[in-house]
């Protein structure tokens, strides 16, 4: 195509658009531009510059325009050289009328004036500066001045390329930083957002700095795969430009559609798939480029790198702070090796190598072959769902092609654009990102994200809230059916493969179930109103749940966008909880468990009568745990076990001998062995079977230096329980405890309350703990004649928070049963007066 | 002009934006703000720990819309906003003494 331009007319874009509107080729309408601007630039140089400088100028194109890329309004960079600052700060005028000519052509300048010696100076507030002569090219005026200029250029990048090669990465991460790490916006910004053209460039620049030979310094030979990824973006940054009429480079939904049609590329959430698997392809090589890059400039990150390599093993050596396999030979053998890979990568935080990642994606197919098969996968994803590096490992999985490999119900959301005014990311990165957030909770220790971050933290095994997690949006790819219940289908048939135990199965289906309704109450229901809350209290059932559907929550709402979780929204978040929370534990005597109709015969059985705060307060395990110890102590008629936590003990009691004081006496054994009681709960059902636990710490590690202490303790309970031993007795030869000094006491408390409960009265005491504190209590209850319904009892550091639901006679206590009652609590309180 | 300031219960922000809308009212800024009148903050225990909750959770609405509008507007807002209890929130109405759009400089009711 011949161009013709006359000096005075402006650049007239129209016909390079509509020849590539037409044909789709941005190749030749960038050339075509280039050509243009290239004739108006040698124009008005010869016009306006030279006749003023005849010698000692040159003029030059950089960056995209000196590459022969110049989209439609991309702006012009230009470069005047000249030989010395003083010929150039004299030619002022000229090149002032010089620019003002090309900018009333239609072309936006963006011109540099220097001399050779400026070019060949790290900027490091302007490292775009000496990026852009990577890509010179020579357009008119002093030849000689420009040869100096491209004689300097190899000695000056291969002496100054790590300072350069820091700068640019500086420059990358933070760009990359601002559009969240990741290529998954479902609105993104064709140049800038990583794996856009921007990050094109960069993989050229870092190959041309990288470059050693002179003679081939400045050049860059991409991999095929990404020039074609590069013409995909270019075709697209021509259009929005064509459309728009400026440089515009964000590829909106409305703009998806117009180049859906423009194009006839069928559906835009479809062809938007390929815009993410080049994007991807640049992505991965910029990331590549950029920290082969780092590593060979940093000699700190080298000493921590090889610290980090002798945590290789058997299957998998660490190289550069990447994991790779031995023998990559072991993936056709047993598939199975790639879990271990992963399983790998979340525990010690080490990211796959590029050749290991290349290595999966080449058995893809196979694995996918394997792991469709059912097989008992759940045991060793669950555990590597536990592990500290858990989200990093999934993310590999997700780059590797291995999660849909293993869970081709998860196809569907790959790169799954879904319209919605409040998402940024595609499903999968969704999922990704919240998994990810959640992650981040295990480190807060800040409100108002903490308590969160304690959920997180207490939760032993987080396996089936990952999985509830990954799956939670799956059905969004399968239109038509809600995606809530497509969602549950979907992790239903992988959790039937993987072999996910039942429970297991019934708290993933719950979460995927449930996991609108903690947000739908927080914006449409008044949190204030009781009927909200026994609502939804209704819909999560347990404590376990809701803790789960809590911090589910959080994670789902924050991977929205990255400012959607804000403090207002966590403090709403957690107001909700806690008000949940206290509705499922505070129900007390006046709801029964009448029927389990989710359990087997003996379960039922067994729950019958015990109030409705027990199957809530419990988990599955514990549940089963009680049985098996009531089913014990059938012959005895008492039973009692004592297991080790983290950082405590837990004493749970079952009897059929119930007697006045029982409570108390459990409590005097264990302050008797010295033990300091933190929490404890007593239930009791109709039958007459009563069930209490104590959580104790043992101060002075008797228990654990003396495991037979464990047994002697166990052994005690049971005959104290059985009445063969008089607690007193026991207690006789403790040694008083030292009190706190006089400052450091905290005052005791002790409120009744009738109104919280239809069939007890409430005792709440506040008091400084000490051991022996429960047993004092308890103890000044039933010599007081009366019964403890429930007790809940917690330490805060020295302060004691125990509550007491009583009765006497079956009844709430009278007035005048209250003054003894209290009169005794508070010298069991302060025995020292 | 007038600018209208709602202070609603969180809940009831999608209700009231509807109600808005079927007049025609369109624009308006939302921001998350926490604070009490006389619905008093309250207390919750966990785990044996009291949390004083003194600051409630609130949306606050700001529209400015011509002063013969003004009316209409603040009923549709009490009406949507209005559960009948303690914490439904206020409504403040400002004289507004100008408008300006500015990408391109219209002034008063047209920069509305």
């Amino acid at each position: 195509m011949t161009t013709v331009v006359n000096p005075h007319s402006s650049i007239n874009p129209a016909t390079i658009q509509q020849a590539f509107l037409a044909s789709g080729d941005s190749g030749t309408a960038l050339a075509e531009r280039t050509a243009q601007v290239d004739h108006l630039v040698m124009e008005a140089a010869a016009a306006l510059l030279f006749p003023a400088a005849p010698a000692g100028l040159a003029v030059l194109a950089v960056g995209g325009y000196g590459r022969r890329q110049l989209f439609p309004y991309s702006d012009v960079d230009v470069l005047l050289l000249f030989d010395s600052e003083k010929l150039a700060v004299a030619n002022k005028e000229a090149i002032s009328a010089f620019l003002q000519r090309l900018w009333d052509a239609g072309m936006r300048m963006s011109h540099s004036v220097r001399t050779p010696g400026e070019c060949t100076e790290v900027h490091d507030q302007n490292i775009e500066l000496n990026v852009s002569l990577l890509d010179q090219r020579y357009l008119a005026g002093d030849r000689a001045l420009y040869a100096r200029l491209v004689e300097k250029m190899p000695r000056f990048i291969t002496g100054n390329r790590d300072a350069l090669i820091r700068n640019l990465s500086q420059l990358t991460r933070e760009r990359h930083a601002k559009y969240a790490n990741t290529f998954y916006h479902l609105e993104p910004n064709v140049k800038e957002t990583p794996g856009g053209l921007r990050d094109y460039q960069l993989i050229c620049w870092l190959s041309q700095m990288r470059e050693t030979e002179a003679s081939r310094l400045g050049t860059a030979d991409p991999a095929p795969e990404l020039r074609q990824a590069f013409r995909f973006l270019g075709r697209l940054r021509c259009y929005l430009h064509c459309q728009a009429g400026r440089d515009h480079n964000v590829l909106s939904y409305e703009a998806q559609d117009a180049a859906a049609e423009q194009w006839q590329m069928g559906d835009a959430a479809h062809w938007m798939r390929e815009y993410y698997r080049h994007a991807r392809a640049i992505y991965r090589a910029a990331i590549r480029q950029l920290e082969t890059n780092e590593a060979q400039s940093s000699s700190l990150f080298a000493q921590f790198r090889d610290w980090r390599s002798r945590l290789a093993n058997a299957d998998f050596s660490v190289h550069r702070e990447r994991a790779h396999f031995r023998s990559p030979q072991a993936l056709d053998a047993e598939p199975e090796v790639v879990l271990r890979f992963f399983e790998f990568m979340a525990r010690h935080g080490i990211r796959a190598s590029f050749e290991a990642e290349q290595q999966i994606e080449a058995r893809r197919s196979r694995l996918r072959a394997y792991f469709t098969e059912p097989r008992p996968v759940w045991p060793a994803l669950s555990a590597m769902f536990s592990l500290p590096h858990a989200p990093l490992a999934v993310r590999a999985m997700h780059d590797t092609g291995v999660l849909t490999a293993m869970f081709p119900e998860m196809e569907q959301i790959e790169c799954l654009v879904v319209r919605d005014f409040y998402h940024r990311y595609t499903v999968d990165e969704h999922t990704l990102v919240a998994l990810q957030n959640l992650w981040s909770l295990r480190d807060a220790d800040e409100l108002p994200l903490k308590p969160y971050g304690d959920l997180l933290r207490e939760m032993p095994r987080p396996g089936a809230l990952v999985f509830a997690l990954l799956f939670h949006d799956s059905g969004k790819g399968s239109p038509g059916e809600g995606h809530v219940n497509a969602s549950m289908r979907l992790a239903q048939s992988a959790m039937a493969r993987i072999q996910v135990p039942p429970h297991e199965r019934e708290n993933i289906l719950f979460l995927i179930r449930r996991h609108l309704e903690l947000s739908a109450a927080m914006q449409a229901r008044d949190l204030f109103d009781p009927q909200t809350l026994r609502d939804v209290a209704h819909q999560v059932e347990t404590v376990e749940r809701l803790k789960a559907l809590t911090l589910l929550t959080y994670a789902d709402i924050s991977a929205v966008n990255p400012s959607v979780m804000t403090p207002w929204r966590a403090e709403q978040l957690w107001q909700l909880y806690l008000m949940v929370y206290n509705e499922l534990t505070r129900e007390l005597e006046t709801e029964r468990i009448e029927i389990d109709p989710s359990g087997p015969p003996g379960r039922q059985e067994f729950l019958r009568g015990f109030p409705t705060r027990y199957i809530r307060t419990h988990s599955e395990t514990e549940i089963d745990e009680h049985m098996m110890l009531e089913e014990r102590s059938r012959k005895r008629g008492v039973g009692v076990e004592i297991r080790r936590l983290e950082s405590a003990y837990q004493l749970t009691m079952v009897t059929t001998a119930d007697r006045p004081g029982l409570f108390a006496a459990v409590a005097g054994t264990l302050s008797s062995f010295g033990m300091n009681i933190l929490k404890a709960e007593a239930f009791s059902n109709r039958r007459g079977l009563i069930l209490d636990t104590f959580t104790f710490a043992d101060l002075t590690r008797t228990l654990e230096l003396n495991p037979t202490e464990v047994d002697r303790l166990r052994t005690t309970t049971e005959r104290v329980i059985a009445g063969k031993i008089d607690v007193k007795e026991l207690l006789r030869n403790r040694p008083k405890p030292a009190l706190p000094s006089r400052s450091a006491r905290i005052a005791a408390r002790v409120v009744f309350d009738s109104e919280a409960s239809g069939t007890a009265t409430l005792v709440e005491i506040v008091a400084e703990d000490r051991p022996g504190l429960l047993y004092d209590l308890a103890s000044a209850i039933a010599a007081n004649g009366c019964n403890i319904e429930v007790v809940l009892i917690d330490t805060q550091a020295h302060k004691a928070i125990d509550v007491f639901y009583v009765t006497k006679g079956g009844k709430k206590l009278e007035t005048d049963q209250k003054q003894p009652l209290e009169a005794a609590l508070r010298r069991a309180c302060d025995p020292a007066g | 002009m007038k600018k209208i300031e709602a202070v609603i219960q969180p809940f009831k922000l999608d209700e009231v934006k509807e109600a808005l809308k079927s007049i025609g009212i369109d624009g308006m800024t939302i921001s998350e703000v926490r604070g009490h009148g006389r619905q008093k903050g309250h207390k919750e225990v966990y785990r044996g720990q009291e949390y004083n909750v003194d600051l409630l959770p609130k949306v606050k609405l700001e529209m400015v819309v011509s002063s013969a509008r003004a009316d209409e507007v603040i009923k549709t807002v009490a009406g949507a906003a209005r559960t009948g209890k303690i914490g439904d929130g206020k409504i403040f109405v400002y004289d507004v003494a100008e408008a300006i759009r500015i990408r391109n400089d219209d002034r008063g009711e047209s920069a509305l």
